[in-house]
């Protein structure tokens, strides 16, 4: 419990917050409450994530144009909690809407490793599902999801701003079934949803 | 005082599109900049090489996703000059509505992004449920919200549906009165006339020598455009003349460059209004798909040698594209396909005009320029 | 109603320049028409030699008013003659725009009326080939200097393309990373682009011949 060097109480306040904490796990264990916090404290985390999906402000190309309309007045997307945010810090969903180009394959792996976990990422369009009508280009990546694990993919060119509202939804209903595990934890169940498909 | 290097991008909310802007600050003040480009590069005139002509209009819609119907006439332009191609005038008025709509729904993007870019976020959604108006229209046009692929070499793919000309004027007349709002957000907000006038100097010579033209250019006081320099389309019969604005000594400052645009929306729903009463054959008759009036028969092969060369006064400025034909299928694509994009060579101007002013003036200026990377990057 | 540039005096003014362009040793110009959908249009093309394009450039700028360079394009003609294995085509224009004159203060927009313009600024659009010998670094002499519109053209077209243009300052990669392996020029004929020659399994591969009825078939 103590070095022999030191000279001061071995019991510090770390050490109290340690040992309580422990303790507590223990009674909750034996009481069978911890699995019960943990189910209902892991559905109203899930319920708070997938109700407000905060994308990233980032626009690649054509489809930006259909996700600014999606969030402008008439597609209203901010009734469903999604509010598109400047910072990858603060987000949770990477929507990439437009081609990966081989400059651009860098900062978007930069921007997704910048996102805090839980994260999901959006393909949203032909350029970011497999690289589009370029897909030949000697520039283009194909498809986003040769850089970046894919959740939701939407397909069009470009996807009204109707279907990516449904994008939003399917990534929704996939919150619910996988819950908010960090990436590497996350069971094959996480398989990639494609909007449009029933 | 150290100056520094700031990289504004990729992923930036001011830069409408993606690039990366570089600016060297001696304390708020801009002392160089970079721009540097490329994010987007999809090689668009490698691929052009190995598809036929029909093909390539649907990458040329993509090229400047806020006004797709400029880019795709400006191709087809180009390859009716080379394959000497004669259209119907029924059809030169059909491209020219479509045209100037889709040059009101860029204008309309451009102002409901630079709003925000000076801090009126309202406007933002106010354009873009005027935009939503004209896209309407251009979606009974052309089937889609944003690629169209509407014209087609020799014509348009379809004539104008039925109630469309009825549609188009009540939606005009009704966004003519809407331009007012708008203009009243501005005109009376002391904080936008702060942050736009005075901001970003540009003379006129010096913008033609740097290769600027559109309504940037317009905007110093000089009335160049191309619709009636080197006409094309039906331009020549309708009654219009490109707006221009009266500037000081140093030349066009933002505000100027955003008063030409609101002109120019007005001018454009103006020749809208105008083509569809002079329309041959009267604006509410429908002619099938491939009926001569609408389409003339176009050969598809270009032999070797020939080429083909069109300017067009897109939203932006003055694109170009020039086709040199005789590539694969003994003609059937083209050997190279090049494209002038009018960002491409407004962008490092208007990096240029930034020297001088503050950090915060940066948003105003590069907005007030209305970048478009889609077509920078090509 | 007319308001445009009648298609004769433009064809009077490039008949003009041809005359004077075509003075200049290694330069052979001459006035083409074109179309435009409903009117024809009269460029100049000229074809100069890659020693004369510099004498020609300064000349057309100077003496014709020709202020605006719009383009720049690079083309490989690899199965071309020896001496026409690259081409570099400048598409410049006379655009007649002057900065609005200053009368005591009031500046007054400078609205050039079409129908009456006359001499320099009349509109004028030009199309000047070079064309360069074989070579693995062709170059032509860079016009960054009389039009800055140039600079960034040449750029691209060095970064695409591979013509190096003497003289031009601060050339570098412009659309692709910079990063991209020097002499590597996408545009050229011998890079194909991907899937180039790849052969379909099935006929229709992309099922655009399928009927309701096949709905369920796999082929």
């Amino acid at each position: 419990m103590a070095d022999e060097d030191q000279n001061y109480s071995v019991f510090n306040s770390r050490m109290l917050v340690d040992v309580v904490g422990d303790v507590t796990d223990e009674a909750l264990k034996a009481s069978r409450m911890k699995d019960i916090i943990g189910v209902l404290a892991g559905r109203m985390f899930n319920w708070g994530q997938r109700k407000s999906l905060f994308p990233l402000h980032l626009g690649i190309k054509c489809c930006a144009l259909e996700m600014a309309a999606a969030g402008a007045s008439r597609f209203d997307a901010e009734r469903f909690g999604v509010f598109f945010r400047s910072s990858p810090r603060q987000c949770d969903v990477l929507l990439v809407n437009g081609p990966v180009s081989k400059k651009f394959a860098d900062p978007i792996v930069r921007l997704w490793e910048q996102m805090p976990e839980p994260k999901w990422c959006i393909a949203m369009g032909e350029c970011a599902i497999s690289g589009g009508p370029y897909f030949q280009s000697y520039n283009i990546l194909e498809g986003v999801d040769t850089v970046i694990p894919v959740d939701v993919y939407i397909p069009g060119c470009p996807p009204r701003p109707e279907a990516l509202i449904d994008g939003f939804d399917k990534l929704r209903q996939k919150i619910i079934r996988i819950g908010a595990a960090p990436g590497d934890a996350r069971p094959d169940s996480g398989a990639p949803l494609i909007a449009g498909d029933e | 005082m150290a100056e520094m290097w700031i990289s504004m991008g990729p992923q930036h909310p001011m830069t409408h599109g993606l690039w990366t802007l570089k600016v060297k600050v001696d304390g708020e003040t801009v002392v160089d900049t970079e721009p540097d480009l490329g994010y987007i590069h999809r090689g668009v005139e490698k691929i052009c090489e190995s598809r036929d002509f029909t093909q390539i209009t649907t990458y040329c819609d993509r090229l400047c996703y806020a006004s797709a119907n400029t880019w795709s006439h400006a191709y087809i332009y180009a390859a009716e000059d080379l394959l000497e191609v004669e259209v119907p005038e029924r059809a030169e008025y059909i491209r020219l509505v479509a045209i100037e709509l889709q040059r009101v729904a860029s204008h309309l993007m451009w102002l409901g992004a630079y709003g925000p870019d000076i801090g009126n976020l309202s406007v933002m959604v106010w354009c873009l449920r005027e935009r939503e108006m004209m896209m309407d229209l251009l979606q009974e046009l052309g089937g889609s919200r944003m690629h169209y692929n509407f014209p087609r070499i020799g014509g348009v793919k379809r004539d104008l549906p039925y109630g469309f000309a009825q549609r188009a004027r009540a939606k005009l007349k009704l966004f003519l009165n809407r331009i007012q709002e708008y203009e009243a957000l501005f005109d009376e907000s002391t904080v936008f006339l702060v942050r736009s006038q005075g901001v970003g100097y540009a003379k006129p010579e010096e913008m033609v020598n740097h290769g600027v033209t559109g309504p940037n250019l317009r905007a110093g006081g000089v009335n160049y455009d191309i619709r009636w320099a080197h006409p094309y389309s039906v331009y020549s019969e309708l009654d219009w003349a490109p707006p221009v604005e009266r500037s000081s000594i140093k030349g066009a400052d933002c505000y100027d460059r955003y008063r030409v645009r609101v002109e120019e929306m007005r001018v454009s729903a103006s020749l809208v209004l105008q083509a569809l009463d002079k329309m041959p054959g009267g604006a509410d008759t429908y002619h099938e798909p491939e009926d001569p009036m609408i389409l003339a028969k176009a050969p598809s092969r270009a032999p070797e040698g020939t080429t083909g060369a069109h300017h067009f006064e897109d939203s932006r400025g003055e694109s170009m594209f020039y086709i040199a034909g005789g590539g694969e299928g003994r003609g059937k694509q083209p050997y190279r396909v090049s494209i002038r994009s009018p960002m491409f060579i407004t962008i490092p101007y208007a990096a240029k005009c930034m020297i001088g002013y503050k950090v915060a003036d940066i948003p105003a200026i590069m907005g007030s320029f209305d970048p478009c990377i889609g077509e920078t990057d090509r | 109603m007319g308001m445009t540039v009648s298609p004769d005096s433009q064809k009077a003014a490039a008949e003009a320049l041809v005359a004077a362009a075509s003075g200049i040793d290694g330069v052979d110009a001459e006035v083409a028409e074109r179309s435009s959908g409903t009117n024809p249009r009269y460029v100049v093309v000229a074809n100069a030699s890659p020693g004369s394009w510099r004498t020609l450039a300064e000349k057309l700028y100077s003496e014709h008013a020709v202020d605006h360079c719009s383009m720049v394009t690079g083309i490989h003609w690899p199965e071309g003659d020896a001496e026409r294995k690259w081409e570099v085509v400048y598409h410049l224009m006379r655009t007649g725009v002057r900065d609005p004159p200053n009368e005591n203060g009031i500046v007054r927009p400078v609205i050039v009326n079409p129908s009456k313009a006359r001499g320099a600024s009349m509109p004028l659009e030009l199309e000047i080939h070079v064309h360069l010998p074989d070579s693995t670094t062709p170059s032509v002499d860079s016009v960054q200097d009389i039009w800055v519109g140039a600079d960034w053209n040449e750029k691209e077209t060095w970064d695409l393309v591979g013509i190096d243009f003497d003289g031009h300052q601060g050339m570098r990669r412009v659309l692709q990373p910079h990063e991209t392996p020097k002499g590597y020029h996408p545009l050229q004929k011998q890079h194909h682009l991907r899937y180039h020659g790849f052969v379909e399994m099935y006929d229709d591969a992309q099922g655009f011949m399928r009927k309701p009825a096949d709905v369920g078939k796999i082929k």
